[in-house]
This record gives structure tokens, sequence and C-alpha cells, in this order.
């Protein structure tokens, strides 16, 4: 079946039914055509016609450059939309702190490590993965569907999956509605949202991972959205007042119509957890400190407390000490003594976390059992790059 | 131009071309898929064709920049993110009449051109081969740089108006022993649409106006 | 880190050409051997060499000097930032708020800050602080740091910095310039600034 007619197709399956929650599940994909090739031959024979930009991107100082990582992100791109078209792709790492990830015409995606820290398990990050991978591919029939299109609304949703990173133009624009801060939003017309998340949902249903993991990317990131307005004394975005969500359902409505686009048999398949909490134990700690430096105190706390619900760590509750003492009023340095504490009470050689209490324990007055935790961070780490300047704030031995 | 510099047609003297960064709509991090790739592939070659003429013309020799991997690639990256930054500095600092750096508006005053990438230029792929390096930056960020994205109505597709932002397009020779900017053109609010093969033809040589030694500005 | 802090957009490049147009609010020049008074405060800097004076400012009681445009060489003087600022302007106090100086703020955090500052303005993840030593700065116990990271421009940049927190108030002086030749043709040069730097 051609790409034109499939798409028909499925808008005519979505035209029939009368709500929302009545649609199918979400079929399963076309044959893979291939990606944009360059058009034209390079006769002049300069440079070879390959993708400027990915040469670029590849020695690009912000590239994460980690075999393992990178290996095991395209494994769940695999998983999530078949190998003939993720042996098409080559994914870059890119060491950015929000959420974001993007595809190029000629099979070239950067997953931004905010996203990787967003992610709660396989399942989610390949729902994004394969959302991104089926907006990609459902463009090249979407302009020429463009013109055959009946025009009917159609449900869109899962905009905030296709998120851009920001750029100080876009934020200023979204500013009432804090999602700057998260990546911006794709105002593609209804029908092309739609057809991008049919395809990613799609590639779910068929795939080995649980589908229902795409509504929850989405809850997650409304909260996270919510967090961080009401600890800057904002008001909670009205996601259904603004423009582009005007076109989406709320997203408790979301949620269920993406329930009910992934096939029913599905909810017990795998949701990866374990594999992608191993994988990325590693790095989380650098992520979480990326984030929790982007000086966003509600919605760091909403992401820090989303990696708890697996259990707290060391990791965690140094993250969140550190989040604590940054802000630093009294009140905080408080709390940030006590998750300190936790932390080392989970790991004892976890060094920063140490130093972190010495500092708040500086701060709330209480000198002697900082300059305790400062010698303890001293002794562990030894040659950290501050050992001088901490050195200073122990007694002084005098000379004999 | 730096004081003292001529450069002759058929002089001999040759000249490396480095990959020129082209992009066209979108950058080369952080953008949200390329759909201009169409664009910038039909601006590069665009390019390509003009810098073709541009060695018939001149009779000097131009040799292209060997492919670079690995680390090579990354200082190659970080030169020419360099360029950027120094030509920047010069449209702004010296260029612009209003603006300039009162150290600078003395430089100019005596006639002296002092820019430079620094002698790391002659361990680039290919610079042992050459005497000058030819940088060429062209970016059409239709709204923004860097990470930034393109304005989401680009994405609808070809043919539809696209808001402008930046157009920053610098073509600078390079001393390959020194690092020096012997000669720097750059506009920053250029003429032409790299997409099409005119546009293209008229940003090449609105950059390679008055390129020492060629009749290129002339016609 | 003037200007260049709001560079990356083509609001940038306008707004440094729109505030440097008129004669009367051109760069200065910075000659060898005068005093200066910089950032609006009570620091003074005595220039071994010409340096020209940016007329923008990133944020209150702050100054940039620079040699070839701060893309290329950047410093940044903060003349007694108070305790509950942040140390360059805020594009919105709401709705993007910079971390602040507290008066419970360690000298040795004071890197942290500048590294927060940075990461928080620019989006960046790409940022590490190399070093922090002790060291005395306008006559007090200061915080001698390097730092390294990689800007909107893409560009890889180096950092050094001196800070002290005098009466309440942190002073400090930072030099942000490329790592590819540019860092190291001006950063003795730098210290050589930073070292007449005095209190009046």
């Amino acid at each position: 079946m051609s790409r034109i007619s499939w798409l028909t197709a499925i808008c005519a399956t979505i035209f029939a039914s009368t709500t929302p929650l009545n649609a199918e599940p979400a079929p399963a994909p076309p044959p893979f055509a291939g990606f944009y090739q360059p058009q034209g031959v390079d006769e002049i024979g300069w440079w070879r016609e390959d993708d400027e930009s990915e040469r670029r991107l590849a020695a690009s100082p912000l590239v994460i450059r980690d075999e393992k990582l990178s290996g095991y992100l395209k494994e769940v791109l695999c998983r999530a939309v078949g190998d003939d078209r993720c042996n098409a792709t080559r994914i870059y790492v890119m060491r950015e702190p929000t959420f974001n990830a993007t595809m190029s015409f000629n099979g070239t995606m950067r997953v931004f490590s905010g996203l990787l820290l967003r992610m709660r398990n396989e399942a989610e990050l390949a729902a994004v993965l394969g959302h991104e991978f089926g907006h990609f591919e459902s463009r090249h029939g979407l302009n020429r569907f463009k013109a055959a299109r009946t025009g009917t609304d159609v449900l869109a949703w899962g905009a905030l999956l296709a998120s851009m990173g920001p750029s100080y133009d876009t934020r200023r624009t979204y500013q009432s509605m804090e999602i700057s801060v998260y990546g911006n939003l794709y105002r593609y017309g209804r029908d092309h949202e739609r057809e991008a998340d049919l395809l990613g949902l799609g590639y779910l249903n068929k795939s080995s991972l649980a589908p229902q993991a795409a509504s929850h990317v989405w809850q997650n990131l409304m909260g996270e959205i919510e967090a961080s307005a009401v600890a800057k004394g904002l008001k909670k975005p009205k996601f259904n007042a603004i423009a582009f969500t005007a076109s989406h359902p709320p997203h408790g409505e979301r949620a269920a119509y993406l329930t009910a686009l992934a096939s029913p048999d599905s909810s017990t398949r795998d949701y990866g957890a374990q594999r992608y909490g191993e994988t990325l134990a590693e790095w989380l700690p650098t992520f979480l400190d990326d984030q929790i430096k982007l000086n966003d105190f509600g919605g760091s706390e909403y992401i820090i407390a989303n990696l708890a619900k697996d259990g707290w760590t060391a990791t965690l509750w140094n993250a969140r000490g550190e989040l604590y003492r940054t802000r630093g009023n009294q009140r905080d340095l408080v709390h940030a003594v006590q998750f300190y504490s936790n932390a080392i009470a989970l790991d004892d050689s976890l060094a920063i976390a140490h130093r972190g209490l010495g500092l708040s324990l500086f701060k709330t007055g209480e000198r002697t059992r900082g300059q305790q935790a400062l010698a303890r961070y001293l002794e562990l780490a030894p040659d950290s790059d501050d050992a001088k300047m901490i050195q200073m704030m122990l007694p002084q031995e005098t000379p004999l | 131009m730096k004081q003292g510099f001529e450069l002759e047609a058929n002089s001999g003297k040759r000249i490396l071309v480095f990959r020129p960064s082209v992009s066209v709509g979108s950058q080369s991090t952080g953008g949200m898929f390329e759909p201009n790739a169409e664009w910038t592939e039909t601006a590069k070659s665009n390019i390509q064709v003009a810098l073709t003429d541009l060695q018939a013309r001149l009779g000097n020799e131009v040799i292209v920049a060997p492919e670079a991997y690995g680390e090579d690639a990354l200082v190659v990256e970080e030169h020419m993110a360099l360029f950027a930054a120094v030509s920047q500095a010069v449209i702004d600092y010296q260029f612009f009449v209003g603006n300039r750096l009162p150290t600078k508006k003395r430089d100019n005053k005596a006639d002296v051109f002092d820019w430079s990438l620094g002698d790391g230029v002659s361990d680039l792929p290919g610079a042992d081969q050459a005497d000058y390096g030819l940088f060429i930056f062209n970016k059409d960020a239709y709204g923004s740089t860097g990470r930034k994205i393109l304005q989401v109505v680009a994405l609808l597709g070809p043919g539809v108006a696209v808001k402008s932002g930046e157009h920053v397009g610098y073509a600078g020779l390079i001393d390959l022993r020194t690092g020096d900017l012997l000669w720097l053109n750059a506009d920053a609010a250029m003429g032409g649409d790299v997409r099409e093969v005119d546009g293209s033809e008229k940003r090449v040589r609105q950059l390679l106006e008055d390129f020492p030694g060629s009749d290129i500005g002339e016609e | 880190m003037n200007a260049r802090f709001f560079r990356g957009g083509a609001l940038a490049v306008f707004m440094s050409l729109a505030c440097a147009m008129t004669p009367a609010n051109a760069h200065k020049l910075r000659e060898t051997g005068q005093t200066f008074v910089v950032a609006d405060s009570d620091v003074t800097v005595t220039p071994s060499r010409d340096w020209n004076r940016l007329n923008g400012k990133v944020g209150k009681r702050t100054e940039t000097w620079t040699l070839d445009g701060e893309q290329l060489n950047d410093i940044t003087f903060f003349g007694g930032i108070r305790a509950g600022d942040p140390l360059v302007k805020e594009r919105s106090k709401k709705h993007e708020p910079l971390p602040k100086f507290t008066s419970s703020t360690l000298l040795v955090e004071v890197p942290e800050l500048l590294e927060g500052t940075y990461r928080t303005y620019k989006e960046l993840a790409a940022f590490r602080l190399l070093s922090v030593e002790p060291g005395s700065f306008l006559g007090s116990e200061g915080v001698y740091f390097t730092y390294e990271f990689t800007d909107v421009d893409q560009l890889t940049r180096k950092g050094e910095a001196r800070a002290a927190i005098i009466e309440g108030r942190l002073y400090m002086v930072t030099f942000d310039a490329p790592r590819l030749h540019y860092f190291d043709r001006t950063v003795a040069d730098f210290r050589t600034l930073v070292d007449t730097a005095k209190l009046r």
C-alpha cells in the first residue's frame, strides 16, 4: 500500500469513530522506505555529498562519546521501531540539560542528556524515540498528504513528546507557560501530530515494550512543569487555555486515549526499568548535577522525587542536598544537612556528600561538626580540585 | 585586509579550502529535524560551483582540505568555530564605525589589521601543503543560532514564508603558518537566498568580493 | 562575560550595536599607567597596557574590559555584589531566576555560584570547574579558580577568576577566552591587571 493511501486509510478509520476514546489500537507501520537521500550528483567533485551537519555534529564538543551509552540507546530504538529502521539511524547523545530528542532527514538522531535524566525506564525512552521516528517518517508523506487531507479535525496529542530544545526566541514566546524551560512545542497541525503519534504507537504496539509508557512520559513532564511553576510562585499553567493545547486534549483525557491506542494485550509487557537504571547509573550523578545547576528548584525536586519512587539512593539524597544547599536559605540548609546525612548513611564513601554536609553545617553555624565532615571529605578525596580551599577551613595546625 | 598583504593572480601560492561550514535554516546541534537538509544540500553544491569558478579566475592553485577524522575533526571544528567568533569580532569592533574599540581605532589609523586564529592552524590536515587557508562560514539561521531552533513555520514545508533571523556569512583567508587573518569579507546582512542558484552565486560573490588578486568584485 | 552573555541571537547583535552607535556611548580606552575605578564600585585597577572598556553591562556593579572583543577576551569586574542579588541581570526575575549570592555564601562556594550562573543563563551542561585554590585578592582572603565551558556558539572557552567576600559583599574578576590561542595569549596580562586591584 502506498504511503498516501495508508495514511488516508488511517484517517478514515479515525473519522469513522465517534469519540477518540473509541479509537482502535494503532496499526502496524508500513514497510520502511529508507531515508532522504540528497538529490543530484556532485559532478564537481569537491566534497562528497555527505550530510554536512552530521559531520560537524560528530566533531562537536557537546557529544558524549560513550559507546556503551549510545550502543544501548541504539538497542532500545531497535526494540521500539524494528531493525530496518534503527539500522539506518545513527544516534548521538548530547550533553545538553533539557528534554529533547531530534531527528534529521538522513537518519541522524540526537538525544539530549536532559531527556535521559527524565526517562524512568526503557519503555518510556522507546516511546519518545519511537514518536520522534514516527514524526520524521511520516513527514515525507505529509507534504503530499496535506493536499489530500480531508480537513476534518483530528485529535492530536503527544506534541510534548516532539518537543524542541529551548531557544532564546521561542522561550520568550512561551514564557507564560513555563513549557519553554522544558522544550518548545511544535505547532504542527493536528493531523501531522496525529500521524506521527499513530506511527509511534504503531511501532510500540509491534514491539516488545509496553506502549502505555507513552502516557507516563506525558504525565511526568506535565508534573514537572507544574512543580516548577509553583516553586516560582507562578500560576499553574493552564494547558487547555494555551493555543497549541487547544488542539490537544487535556492530559487526563490524553492519558486515557493513549492507553486506548495501546493494544490491549500489551500492558503486561516489559518496561525495562532495571536495564535502563543499570545502564544510566554511571551517568546519573552527572545528569542530575546538570539539572540542579539550572536553578529550577521545583522542576529538580520533582525529577528527584520521581527517580526516588524506585527507592532513595545515596546519589539521590546527595542531589537533593545540593539542590537545597544551592538555594541556601536557613530552612533549606537545615534540610540539606538531613539529606546529605541520609546519603552518607547509605554510602559513607560518597565524598561529595561529606563536602555538602560540611558546608551546610558551617552555614548553619555548626563549625565544629562542619569541620569534621570536611575532614572526612578530604580523607576520601585528597586530590579534589578544591582540596586546598577546603583545607583552609579546617583547624590549622600550629607550627611546633 | 592585513597591511602589506597582496595576493597576485597566478602567483603560484596554494590555497587550502576548508569544507565550508554551510548551514541553512538549522543548526548542527539541537535542531529539531532538519527539514532544510534539502536546502542545505542545494546551497552547498551551489557554493561549490561558485568556488570552482573562483579557482578558474584566480589562477592560484586551490586545494581541497582532506577529510579529517577523530581528534583531527574536533580540532578543525574548533578552528571553524573560532573563525566565526573572530569574524564576528572584526565586524563588531573594527568594521562598524560607530562601535570600534578604541585600541582598534588606533590600529585603523595606522592601517593595522591584527587578527589571528593562532598558529595551531599549521597543524590542520592539509596545512602543510598550502600557504593560505580559506575559511567559509555561512549561516542562515531562520530564528536563532547555536542550539536554537528553526522557526516552527519553516517546518510546514518549502514555499512557506520563513521569518528571517540571522544571516551571517564570512569568508576569510588565513596565513597557514601564523594563523594571521589576511583578508576577511563579512556581511551580516547578506542578500541572496542560498537555496537558489542565483542566490548562492550572489552570496558567494559577495563573500569573495575583493578577494585578493581576483576580479570577482568587478563584474 | 559582557555582551557575549546575551550573544547567540539576532537580538544580541542588535543590542550590542544599538547601544554603541552614538559617540557619547562609545567604548572607552583604558590606558597604561592610569588608575581607574571599575564597576561603579570602590575597586580600582592600574593597567600596564591599554585596554578597551565596553560600554554595555551584564549587571549592576559590573564592567567588562577587552582587547579584541568579548568573544575573544573578556575580563569582567564584579564590584561588590550584595546578598540576595544574582551576579548578572536576570532575563526575568520570576520566570528565569539566577542563583543568588547570599549572606551565608562561603568563599569556597563562589566558583559554584559562577558555574550555576553560566549554566542557568546559557542552559549549558558542558561546564566544568578545573581548580579552586586559596589566594589573596583586594588585600583579603580570596579564592582563585579556573574553569572550562562550551558556549552557545559551539566554541570552548577557558576561564580564570579571583574573588573575595568583604563586609558581606562579593568582589570578583573573571577572564574568559577561547581555549584555542586566545586564552594563553592574554592570561598573563589578566593576572598583571588583577594584581593591581585595590579597594579604596
